[in-house]
């Protein structure tokens, strides 16, 4: 018992682990229920097209086809993530607005009949003159997307803190840098899906979801149902990565067909709808001034940003403010400006993916502060420890970071690279570069207006005691949080991991949670569960200590042993104790509830990028290029973070492995291409191109401890900050590999052998 | 993403099948892996009325030797078997090596050689090899057997002689005096990357003289080509570094490659240039063929 703790801080195995390597695991499109029909929706040909008419008669006679929907068949309010720009149908009424828009469904017997169907639909299209760039769609002439955006404005923001113009005529040198990021997709392994079973007035839906909670809050208000009469639950998800936090057509259309048909109704994605659906990165267009002192310290940064939306809003509205609001949060500077303009544009629609907004603006500062660097002849971590944050402190935008060891993970990933014998002494071809990134543990407010809590949880234990069971509405989707929420219970209870079992999200049967997003769960719905352990402890300590002749004060419970503190030998089991206080008492229960503190300013905006706590990372890459034909290894990475406790450790580095292969995808490998007319041409796996085992590098993930006071035992998060620096540091080292910076994702091989060619061509030429 | 009805013949022989071929002529289609034949059909791009299974014969999975001919290979040697192959392993080892390198495992598994020359996508992987080796394909019809060079095969982007009713049967790579041969491709990602360019080149070297060079280019062209003034400057020349440029300068002239979203036209030459010179250096001193 010499360890601090018993069951967190160690790599025990995952609860779904067994059933996924074996196979045995259910994904939502794998389940079947008695006549279920299978479902799909038609979606539009054009980028930008009146609808004149929908014939849906030949599908109807189709043997096997049960029921073909329009917009004529479902309720017309608008709906979307974003309570702020409500514009989504779940069919397109008058006009479909980009190559995917949704315009019919049909539900049949079986796949081959459904798609045999689609085909038969006949609509009626008149083209309208469509707009894929947003700075021509901010013109006074381009079309409009949707009608209530002038200049296709979806969302504009300006802000200012400090004094920036007063800081820039101050500094010692001022630099403007542009950037552009590119249109990139969460690509999950598993495809959308969603099982609608309407009952009378219960509406079931089974959903390959992030958050079952907000598809229960938005699926009910879209129908007019009471919220308990909809239940939204999921099986094992192969992925979600921010493209599954909003309902789709599925649920949407699949209710419907269910209703009408009074049959369960799987409706589904293939690879190409899921591009066509998107709800991934936004494209951004990024200029950064920044003026600094002689020493390279920060003193003003205006952050000037257009950002490509696609045709609806979806979560960008959050995605458009988190751009630059976290870009105060790594480094220390007092005067800020930020300028946005989110743009529609007849596209598929963007939104959150994983590190929702950030990533590219930190792509863009990470490469504009080497630039910096450079100039004021700066080692590139020298000038990011002189403006790293420390604890305590608080942002120009009134975020306060309560620990921060930004500055540790700096010193750590410079040692362990060797960044000091190599900086600059590397052969032709190879180059080393940094960045930093970091991210909100959770965010500070949920996506609609609420003042429900953010997480809660209740724990049952068994009446024998021999097992007890977490009831929590997280939504593990593969990074795991089933695995640490139970290893947090039995932590708080005194409990053995090995006997946890989870019930999570369903909103029928486990209590309320807003599910995997913004990196929220480990903090959020941990704090619930350790209260609810908590409380598990606390009655049956009381229930225990009579018979051990003490006090509840004196004794403790860990891994299923209730011990005399001052004298462990005299003890008795978890198991027995529960038993008695079932009998005496009935059910032993703990509850808990989490909710965030109030955060943040006052300013329009305030809300977003605020958190009770900031993850923090540094990383070093060293890539070696072939200059002739611009092939980029990625060759040693090196990953120190700042995530206060670690839970799992395993987990934890998984998601560091994870979120660095993201990264590095996004950085030199993928991009969503569109024809002239709005189409894609890379929808499927062999043209996108998510880099494959083979081209991942050696990664070593390490860790600087930091205890945070506003995360149960200190936690903070991973899964999306290890995403942030990725770019910026693969950036840094291409353009210390080649000598010259290129300024737009993807860094792929052309450009960079473009890059390396120009440059041979320019020092030839001197 | 849903496979149109069709009708399915799985014939026992050869003869079966030509007959089923001049029977149905251009309505029926060949499956053997099935990996370029059903994903268009998935997404539309071919409807055939019939499919002609090869599955049914056996033989044409064989890979040989044959006395006075070369080592023949059955068009349905899938593309592992032929990496795997002990005897390409032993006479030619480039041609497993550039099975090895193409696509992904999942597809070396099923996808075949005739079908990876049937398809006649620029991109492909095993004809420069075969056509820098001087390789041979044999077509079965139903009027009958006809030989002809790989490298005549091949008229444009998915077009080749190949009637409606033949079958493409068996590739033969004829005994030669090469003494150094290989392919490189270049991909936009370590696995599962259509090639950008692909360069395969045959030597015969004495001593530091190049006797003979064959340079095949793939993705350089609508159709996989021999890079014929490359391989002239290398004809009876003492080899140099300068003089190995000098072939992929030519070579990279020469060629044809056109833009696509893997690589603009001025991307893909210039990738030629360094590719044609990378394999001749490769092939000079590795010495294996």
């Amino acid at each position: 018992m010499s360890q601090e703790y018993a069951v967190i801080g160690k790599s025990v195995p995952r609860k779904d682990g067994w059933d996924k390597v074996t196979g045995k695991a259910k994904y939502t499109g794998d389940l079947k229920f008695p006549n279920m029909l299978v479902g799909k929706i038609l979606t539009s040909p054009h980028a930008h097209a009146r609808i004149l008419s929908i014939d849906t008669s030949e599908a109807e006679k189709l043997p096997g086809v049960k029921a073909v929907i329009t917009h004529e068949d479902v309720p017309s309010l608008k709906y979307g993530i974003s309570p702020a720009r409500w514009d989504e149908n779940i069919f397109c009424i008058d006009k479909v607005r980009f190559v995917g828009d949704k315009v019919a469904a049909v539900a049949a017997l079986d796949e081959e009949t459904v798609y045999k169907a689609l085909k038969l639909i006949k609509v009626e299209y008149e083209t309208l003159p469509a707009v894929f760039d947003p700075f021509e769609a901010m013109r006074e002439d381009a079309p409009l997307v949707q009608e209530e955006y002038p200049r296709n404005i979806n969302t504009e923001i300006h802000q200012n803190f400090g004094d920036v113009d007063k800081a820039m005529a101050e500094a010692y040198y001022v630099r403007t840098d542009r950037f552009k990021g590119q249109r990139t997709y969460q690509s999950p392994i598993e495809p959308h899906s969603a099982i609608s079973i309407w009952d009378k007035d219960k509406l079931t839906i089974y959903s390959s979801t992030q958050s079952p909670h907000y598809f229960q809050y938005y699926i009910a208000r879209e129908f007019g149902l009471p919220m308990g009469n909809v239940r939204v639950l999921k099986t094992h998800i192969g992925g979600g990565f921010g493209g599954k936090l909003e309902p789709t057509g599925l649920e949407f259309a699949g209710a419907v067909l269910s209703k009408l048909t009074g049959r369960p109704v799987r409706m589904f994605y293939d690879r190409e709808d899921m591009f066509a659906h998107n709800r991934g990165r936004h494209a951004q267009f990024m200029e950064l001034t920044t003026g600094v002192d002689k020493d390279g310290k920060i003193l003003a940064v205006h952050a000037n940003f257009v950002m490509d939306g696609g045709a609806y809003t979806s979560l960008g509205v959050a995605s458009a403010y988190y751009a630059g609001a976290l870009l105060t949060i790594p480094y220390e500077f007092d005067n800020y400006k930020f300028d946005m303009y989110r743009v529609n544009t007849n596209l598929p629609a963007c939104g959150a993916q994983r590190g929702h907004g950030h990533p590219q603006p930190r792509f863009a500062f990470e490469s504009h502060l080497d630039n910096i660097a450079k100039e004021l002849g700066i080692d590139p971590v020298e000038i990011r420890l002189r403006n790293a944050r420390k604890s305590n402190t608080t942002t120009p935008n009134e975020f306060k970071v309560e620990t921060c060891a930004l500055t540790e993970a700096l010193e750590k990933a410079r040692d362990l690279s060797g960044w000091r014998e190599k900086k600059g002494k590397l052969p032709s071809g190879r180059g080393i570069g940094i960045g930093v990134g970091s991210f909100v543990s959770g965010a500070g407010y949920p996506i609609y207006r609420t003042d429900l809590p953010q997480a809660s949880a209740v724990i049952k234990v068994n009446e024998d005691g021999s097992e007890a069971t977490l009831y929590s509405g997280s939504v593990d989707i593969g990074q795991g949080s089933d695995t640490v929420l139970c290893q947090m219970a039995a932590e708080a209870m005194g409990y053995v991991y090995e006997k946890m079992r989870i019930v999570s999200a369903d909103t029928e049967l486990a209590p309320h949670d807003f599910g995997a997003y913004a990196s929220r769960q480990t903090l959020m719905s941990g704090a619930a569960v350790k209260q609810a352990g908590e409380e598990i402890k606390t009655q049956l300590l009381a229930i225990a200590a009579p018979a051990l002749g003490v006090r509840a004060e004196e004794l403790d419970c860990r891994e299923g042993i209730i011990f005399v503190k001052a004298n462990p030998e005299i003890n008795r089991t978890f198991g027995e104790a529960a038993r008695e206080f079932f009998v005496k008492k009935g059910p032993l229960v703990g509850r808990g509830v989490y909710h965030v503190p109030k955060l943040g300013g006052k300013f329009k905006g305030a809300a977003v990028g605020t958190s009770p706590a900031y993850s923090f990372a540094a990383q070093v890459a060293e890539v070696e290029i072939d200059e002739e034909t611009g092939e980029v290894k990625i060759a040693e990475v090196w990953d120190v973070h700042d995530c206060g406790k670690v839970i799992n450790p395993a987990l934890l580095h998984a998601q560091v492995h994870g979120a660095f292969y993201m990264g590095m995808g996004e950085s030199v490998w993928e991009q969503v291409l569109f024809d002239a007319k709005g189409k894609i041409i890379n929808a499927n796996l062999a043209e996108y191109r998510l880099p494959t085992a083979l081209d991942m590098p050696r990664l070593h993930s390490d860790l600087v401890d930091t205890v945070e006071p506003n995360g149960p035992w200190g936690v903070k998060e991973v899964g999306e900050g290890a995403t942030t620096p990725v770019m910026g540091c693969i950036s840094n080292a291409i353009t210390d590999a080649i000598g010259v910076r290129i300024d737009s994702l993807p860094l792929s091989y052309e450009k960079v052998w473009r890059a390396s060619k120009e440059r041979k061509r320019n020092t030839s030429g001197e | 993403m849903y496979l149109p009805d069709f009708e399915y013949y799985q014939p026992n022989s050869l003869a079966e099948a030509c007959r089923l071929m001049a029977k149905f002529g251009p309505r029926a289609r060949i499956l053997a892996g099935g990996t370029d034949l059903l994903h268009k059909m998935k997404h539309g791009q071919l409807e055939p009325e019939v499919i002609v299974s090869l599955n049914g014969l056996e033989r044409l999975r064989e890979i040989t030797y044959q006395k006075g001919v070369g080592v023949v290979i059955g068009a349905r040697a899938t593309h592992n078997d032929i990496a795997g192959s002990a005897l390409l392993q032993e006479k030619y080892r480039s041609v497993c090596e550039a099975a090895h390198h193409m696509a992904n495992n999942q597809i070396r598994n099923v996808g075949t050689l005739g079908g990876n020359i049937v398809n006649a996508v620029p991109s492909a992987d095993l004809p420069p090899i075969l056509i820098a080796l001087g390789a041979s394909v044999k077509l079965a019809g139903s009027q009958g057997r006809r030989v002809l060079p790989l490298e005549e095969f091949f008229t444009g982007v998915h077009s080749s002689v190949i009637e409606p009713d033949e079958i493409l049967t068996e590739v033969i790579i004829p005994d030669q005096p090469s003494t150094g041969s290989t392919y490189i491709r270049f991909g936009l990602r370590r696995s599962g990357a259509l090639a950008v360019v692909g360069a395969a080149v045959a030597v015969t070297m004495e001593g530091e003289t190049c006797r003979e060079a064959r340079i095949a280019l793939g993705a350089a062209a609508p159709v996989p080509m021999r890079a014929r003034q490359a391989e002239a400057v290398l004809k009876n020349q003492v080899i140099t570094p300068d003089l190995l440029e000098e072939a992929g300068v030519c070579a990279a002239r020469e060629c044809s490659p056109r833009s696509s979203i893997r690589g603009s036209e001025e991307y893909r030459r210039d990738l030629v240039r360094v590719l044609t010179r990378r394999a001749l250096q490769k092939a000079i001193k590795e010495g294996h063929v």
